[in-house]
């Protein structure tokens, strides 16, 4: 039985959680049929062989250009009913969650929502989700065929596996859509919610006044954009940073791929709010501070000498 | 206009989580109940749209225990017309049949709109909404942080990974409530009062158990004991290596 | 500089913002106005005791009563912190009918023990008579405040939670009512777009049953200088839950160490369950040491191999702190009712020190109140009932009794003790007269260059930071700060502030206070002996559970 894994695009480029989404599929054996909603062409689809997709079919329809929320669950879901799938594995991004429960609706199932791991049981599936803020793990077996199920971003590292890859265009029709994307409004530069940031470098009391953020800003922007400055409870109540940039108890809870925690002591109600960070990385002169409990690496000195030092080698990694 | 509030009962967000003897759910002895936050922002927002209208009625519904009508209050206290709890000890592992119960509900009624948070605290289904809109066949917007509605047009923005998506939809139509769509009304003494009095209907409702089942609560795995690259700048280059080659981060 | 005299800088409580003439200018709330029979303000085991026996009261006569409770916290108990071990004579009173099984009590004292403790070794000592628990109850308050709440309700009650009485409304000499604070405001006081106006509550009478350090109780004091004896005192306690690998059959005090022998206090470990134990560190605010911070010796106390053992391997679930009305007798207010009011519980400083006692003299004045207030409503007969009750009962023989122990310690601990083992022996008749108090804040502090208050990285240590998170706190970061302090603080005052706060609010940064409001767990020891404390927006504050 083939695994539907549906992929994503944004003005016509295959997104790069498409490759998480084709590399998990995987894990559920027996082939992964990779599956795009687009207007035409979608320039990085034909990679999706090299992490694993057997075939790449490309659902075409002039009115896909943008995500079309009824038009894409439409095609997704006929073309689900068409195979015998064992799943239809989304990723659970903002557009993700949108459509994996429309689809999931017209097959008459519900979504396994926000996996962090999943594996074939017989005829179904087993999956594992996080539930109250992670602070628990919820084992879920899946019943359904097909099983719909969405990923949590940045859990399923991509592993090249070549396949074949063969790619197929299908032009589909559906029916007019209600609900339009007018526009995508661009973030303004600079201002990457910590919320939304692959990379969070956050910073506390050690950086001793407001002005020594720009050390922090620095290497932000060394990340090309990936990248958000963060703020301890501590800092922000002293009025050094803006409440939106807090995390922590009354702050964001956040969970990027690398948190950055530069002169941080660690107090719990910040690690409640970042311990779910894929990496963490600890900056601090004090070797006992208790964010070297949590962090995965902890680097203990003088951060006004290390952080420049980490910018220049991110800037060379990415320049 | 007349809009449908859908509201779910949850463990406060700073709740310890203990596993329950059976393994398979939360143990609630201790645990204290609130109306989700992001339904705040649903119940909220139907308010101010009704308030905007002039006229209009703001039904909350709700599946949940017998207690869940203390959550209800809680909305009719915030200035809800009134409530209807979908009465059930449990409720459905399987969001499906959570929705399935809820549409039921919501068929006999012809609603403006029908508004969800955009996920409860507690389970992160973050699918109800869409999947009751396509129960009933209405059009959804999820997320949604910022609403214009004029007549029968809405336009919602909802954010998306770098940018924000500007949707425009017909009413009637279900939509997901996100933080920043508004800020919740601080209860009223006065609405406190009325609460007592406003209609709260009980049904008693039966769900399937569905496709999905439960076969273990767990705590997380505690994090791995990190390690010390080394002091000061001289360890950054052995950092960087670590990032790039053993965490797969850079 | 080394003394401190903290009452040189505290500043006055503000009698002029407190107290509202109802009809003066600025009069009349923007917000929601009611009409009650009877406002209680505070729903602490006082005011829903009164809540509860006024119901009854009125049910049985078949009258219509109209009582409203008003409680700060955002869900009742969130505020109540105690022990506690509780004597269940008034919730008998209370509930004739009931068992004493059906009381959301933990456990009975079956056995107890008393230590006096020294840095790594314990001596037991018989228990004193005052302190015999047996026939009481190991219980949690936010528990019995949760059920108290529940009864009042099934009562016909309108508690109202989440809502501060932030002012008094008068009428000439006479309470009408109170004002609440406004919710949803920003950092400069400005409202949000959630900004909710203050309410005004008017009723026939006013029970202020507020809890320790009450704001309006003390106002109403002062202004209609009603005078005690004494000043009133307080002792700040600091509490943690902890679920244990160790079980734990016994009722647990101790004495001595840590606290330096100038300093009056003791610790208690009490089991809620067998492996579910509070602990706490009560310590009196006159101590002498402007470096003394009871959370620190908290930590500390831990590290004693009778604590350590205990705690091994368990896990802190939750932290509160709180101050203790500790006067006693010569502390009450000469009257504890006027003109359209009464004051109930700690708010009038019913506790008993020597036996670490205080519920159950709060829910019983706030059925004596209740009865009082009832024959007043139906007959206008003078609320002065209220203090002829109270005079003539267990409540005022028990503190009279026991009038001059607490005051003992002033002497240091050793002096103390041995005035308060003759003062048991005789009955209270030794001495003579009464021992005069002065205010905390008169009582001077020294202040020694480069000694540290010790750390609290210990083992089982909390920081102050990760403690607020255990009490369950998380106000809005950008409420106004509710506290206040004077403008310019010599950087020792600020260091004293510092420590006298267990929650980590006041920091002497760079020369100057910082104060980081949010924080606050409203335990009023700051009021008592700094910056004052006013209330904030409803529902803001720790969150306690098991407390």
């Amino acid at each position: 039985m083939t695994t539907l894994a549906v992929l994503e695009q944004r003005d016509g480029v295959l997104r790069k959680i498409s490759h998480e989404v084709v590399t998990a599929a995987q894990r559920l054996g027996d082939g992964v049929e990779a599956v795009v909603c687009a207007a035409g062409a979608v320039q990085g689809a034909d990679q999706t062989g090299k992490y694993g997709a057997d075939r790449i079919v490309t659902l075409t329809n002039p009115a896909f250009a943008k995500y079309a929320p009824e038009g894409y669950a439409q095609a997704l879901a006929e073309r689900a009913k068409q195979g015998a799938y064992r799943a239809v594995v989304f990723a659970a991004s903002a557009t993700g969650k949108d459509l994996a429960p429309r689809v999931a609706a017209k097959l008459g199932v519900a979504v396994a929502a926000d996996l962090t791991d999943l594996a074939a049981d017989g005829g179904g599936v087993v999956v594992t989700r996080p539930v109250y803020a992670g602070k628990a793990l919820l084992k879920v077996k899946v019943a359904s065929r097909p099983a719909v199920l969405s990923l949590r971003p940045n859990v399923f590292t991509p592993v090249e596996r070549p396949k074949a890859g063969a790619a197929e265009t299908v032009a589909v029709t559906v029916s007019p859509g209600r609900v339009v994307v007018r526009e995508i409004k661009a973030a303004p530069a600079g201002t990457l919610d910590v919320a939304e940031a692959q990379v969070i470098i956050s910073g506390g009391r050690g950086l001793k006044e407001p002005a020594n953020f720009k050390v922090l800003e620095e290497l932000a922007r060394a990340f090309g954009g990936q990248a958000a400055v963060g703020a301890s409870r501590a800092v922000v109540d002293a009025g050094w940073r803006a409440h939106a940039d807090q995390v922590g108890q009354t702050g964001k809870t956040v969970s990027p791929s690398l948190y950055i925690a530069v002169g941080i002591s660690g107090a719990i109600q910040h690690l409640a709010g970042m311990r779910t960070s894929k990496v963490i990385v600890a900056i601090n002169k004090d070797k006992d501070a208790p964010i070297f409990k949590v962090a995965d690496y902890g680097v203990v000195g003088d951060l006004f000498e290390i952080v420049p030092k980490l910018t220049e080698e991110i800037r060379k990694l990415h320049g | 206009m007349k809009i449908a509030v859908c509201i779910k009962r949850v463990p406060d967000s700073e709740t310890r989580v203990k596993i329950a003897a059976d393994g398979k759910s939360l143990d609630e002895a201790g645990v204290k109940f609130v109306l989700n936050p992001y339904d705040e922002f649903a119940v909220e927002e139907a308010l101010r749209r009704k308030e905007k209208a002039g006229t209009g009625e703001v039904a909350v519904i709700c599946l949940g225990p017998a207690a869940a009508q203390e959550t209800i209050r809680t909305a009719l206290a915030m200035g809800a017309d009134r409530g209807v709890l979908l009465q059930a000890d449990r409720i459905p592992a399987d969001p499906f049949e959570t929705a399935k119960v809820i549409a039921a509900e919501l068929k006999s009624t012809s609603w403006d709109l029908i508004l969800f948070g955009r996920m409860a605290i507690d389970d992160y289904n973050t699918q109800v909404g869409p999947l009751v809109a396509e129960l009933l066949g209405l059009p959804c917007v999820t997320a949604v942080s910022h609403l214009d509605i004029e007549g029968t047009k809405g336009v919602a923005e909802r954010e998306i990974e770098g940018g924000i998506e500007v949707v425009d939809f017909p009413l009637p139509a279900v939509l997901t409530a996100d933080k920043g769509l508004n800020e919740p009304r601080y209860p009223a003494l006065k609405g406190i009062m009325a609460a007592k009095k406003k209609p709260l209907e009980v049904k008693p409702v039966q769900p399937g158990a569905g496709a999905l089942e439960v076969v273990a609560l767990t705590p997380p795995p505690d994090r791995k004991a990190g390690k010390i690259v080394g002091e000061g700048a001289g360890a950054v280059g052995e950092l960087v290596r670590l990032l790039r080659e053993e965490a797969k981060v850079l | 500089m080394d003394k401190i005299v903290p009452a040189q800088y505290q500043p006055a409580l503000p009698l002029d913002k407190l107290i509202l003439q109802e009809g003066a200018d600025g009069a009349g709330g923007a917000g929601d106005r009611m009409e009650l029979d009877v406002l209680i303000v505070g729903a602490g085991p006082a005011g829903l005791a009164c809540a509860i026996e006024l119901a009854t009261l009125a049910r049985v006569d078949g009258t219509e009563l109209n009582i409203g409770v008003l409680e700060k916290a955002a869900a009742l108990g969130e505020h109540s912190l105690s022990g506690a071990v509780v004597n269940p004579r008034a919730l008998r009173e209370l509930f004739p009918d009931l068992k004493e099984g059906d009381f959301p009590f933990r456990g009975p004292v079956t056995k107890e023990a008393v230590y006096l403790l020294t840095k790594g070794g314990k001596l037991r000592l018989p228990t004193p008579p005052t302190m015999h628990n047996r026939g009481y109850y190991v219980a949690s308050l936010c528990e019995i405040v949760r059920w108290l709440g529940t009864k009042a309700e099934e009562l016909g009650v309108n508690v109202f939670t989440g809502f501060p009485a932030a002012q008094l409304l008068v009428r000439d000499t006479a309470v009408a009512g109170v004002r609440t604070a406004a919710a949803g405001l920003d950092r400069d006081g400005k409202p949000t777009s959630a900004g909710t106006p203050p309410n005004d509550l008017v009723a026939k009478v006013t029970a202020l049953a507020e809890g320790t350090r009450g704001l309006l109780a003390q106002a109403w004091c002062q202004w209609q200088r009603v005078p005690s004896e004494n000043p009133q005192i307080f002792a700040l306690g600091v509490k943690e839950l902890w679920e244990t690998k160790q079980p734990l059959d016994r009722v647990i005090h101790t004495l001595g160490w840590p606290l330096p022998s100038d300093a009056f206090g003791g610790s208690f470990v009490y089991p809620l369950e067998l492996n579910l134990v509070a602990l706490g560190l009560v310590v009196g605010l006159d101590y002498r040491d402007a470096a003394l911070d009871v959370h620190v010796l908290l930590q500390r106390l831990k590290q004693h191999p009778l604590l350590r053992e205990l705690l091994a391997g368990g896990e802190m679930i939750e932290w509160g702190a709180k101050t203790i009305p500790e006067g006693g007798f010569y502390s009450l207010p000469e009257r504890r009712s006027g003109a359209g009011v009464v004051l109930l519980g700690d708010a009038a400083g019913f506790v008993d020190v020597p036996s670490l006692k205080g519920i159950h003299y709060a829910m019983q004045s706030g059925i004596f109140a209740a009865r009082a207030i009832f024959q007043n409503l139906k007959s206008g007969a003078a609320l002065s009932e209220y203090d002829r009750l109270v005079n003539a009962s267990y409540i005022a023989t028990d503190l009279y009794r026991t009038r001059n122990m607490r005051l003992a310690f002033r002497d240091g601990f050793y002096l103390g003790g041995i005035q308060a083992a003759l003062m048991t022996l005789t009955g209270g008749r030794f001495p003579n007269g009464k021992y005069r108090m002065h205010a905390d804040a008169e009582v001077a502090r020294s202040v020694s260059p480069g000694v540290r208050p010790g750390s609290d990285e210990t083992p089982l240590g909390v920081s102050k930071v990760d403690a607020v998170f255990k009490s369950g706190n998380s106000t809005r970061d950008t409420i106004p700060s509710h506290l206040i302090a004077p403008p310019d603080l010599p950087v020792e005052v600020a260091r004293f502030y510092s420590h006298v706060c267990p929650a980590g609010v006041y920091e002497a940064g760079e020369g100057r206070l910082r104060i980081n409001a949010p924080n606050c767990v409203d335990c009023k020891a700051t009021d008592v002996l700094g910056p004052r404390w006013t209330p904030r927006e409803g529902g803001s504050g720790p969150k306690y559970k098991r407390m």
